[in-house]
């Protein structure tokens, strides 16, 4: 782990590992806790296996939904691991999501408590982005903002 | 974190300017005058007020007037908001982590 771009969060949750899978696999249980309420979440793809789409989308008043991931499954071992990533559409068309493009492996393992919930995250670097930005490619987008701190930082240090 | 995100909006529009990202840029440097400030700009001083103003609304400098002279810097904690993206990322987690946590616990009662 890179700790300046990844983050990684193990919690023991005090439910069967087959269960904890079950609320990340079956898109009527996933929609009750992937997005914090009042937001809704609707969960438009889960197709849970390497490639497979993984797209969710959200509202504010459960009528008009507007996009909230797509990414592409990576890796699925049953009961034990998903991996995905937002850098790669559930189409499978390269993608730069904002801020920061990321791969997410989920990991679940027995415990005498219940679950041994594993989380790694690791993120693109968001300067190589912020310098796209600034060359002009989105001319505006708002990932400049974090270059141009550092730049500020580092023409301060001169 | 609905008034974290105004605030980023905020940011992120201030920024959404060529004009006001040189004049991040150069004070990044170091404090400036409204009027050195200006002489880099290709427009009249009323039109540059405009820029410094948003900037100033939306917290990511300050100014400070002594006599006729308007001075500014940058305010870096608003900086280190836009920059903190990694702390963003872990409180989402965080949060997920919590509502499944939270979501299989109350499935079993």
């Amino acid at each position: 782990m890179n700790p300046e771009l990844d983050l990684g969060i193990d919690r023991i949750i005090r439910a069967p590992r087959k269960q904890v899978w079950d609320a990340w696999t079956q898109p009527a249980k996933l929609a009750q806790w992937w997005i914090p309420a009042p937001t809704r979440c609707r969960v438009e793809r889960l197709d849970v296996r390497a490639g497979g789409g993984f797209v969710t989308l959200m509202s504010d008043d459960g009528e008009a939904f507007v996009p909230h991931l797509d990414a592409c499954f990576l890796a699925v071992d049953e009961y034990e691991r998903i991996v995905f990533t937002n850098a790669i559409t559930s189409g499978w068309r390269p993608a730069s999501p904002a801020p920061v493009a990321m791969t997410a492996e989920v990991v679940l393992r027995d415990h005498p408590d219940g679950t041994d919930y594993q989380i790694t995250v690791r993120h693109g670097d968001p300067a190589a982005r912020a310098r796209h930005a600034e060359l002009g490619f989105a001319e505006g987008w708002g990932t400049t903002a974090a270059q141009l701190a550092r730049l500020a930082e580092s023409d301060a240090e001169r | 974190m609905a008034q974290h995100s105004a605030v980023l909006d905020g940011v992120f529009e201030a920024l959404a300017d060529p004009t006001r990202r040189a004049v991040v840029r150069r004070l990044g440097r170091g404090p400036a005058s409204v009027g050195d400030l200006a002489k880099d700009a290709p427009m009249t001083l009323p039109s540059f007020m405009k820029h410094v103003r948003v900037l100033e609304s939306n917290g990511l400098i300050r100014t400070a007037k002594s006599g006729r002279v308007r001075t500014c810097e940058l305010n870096r904690e608003r900086f280190a908001l836009v920059e903190d993206w990694l702390a963003e990322q872990r409180s989402i987690w965080t949060g997920r982590t919590d509502r499944l946590e939270q979501f299989v616990t109350e499935e079993d009662q």
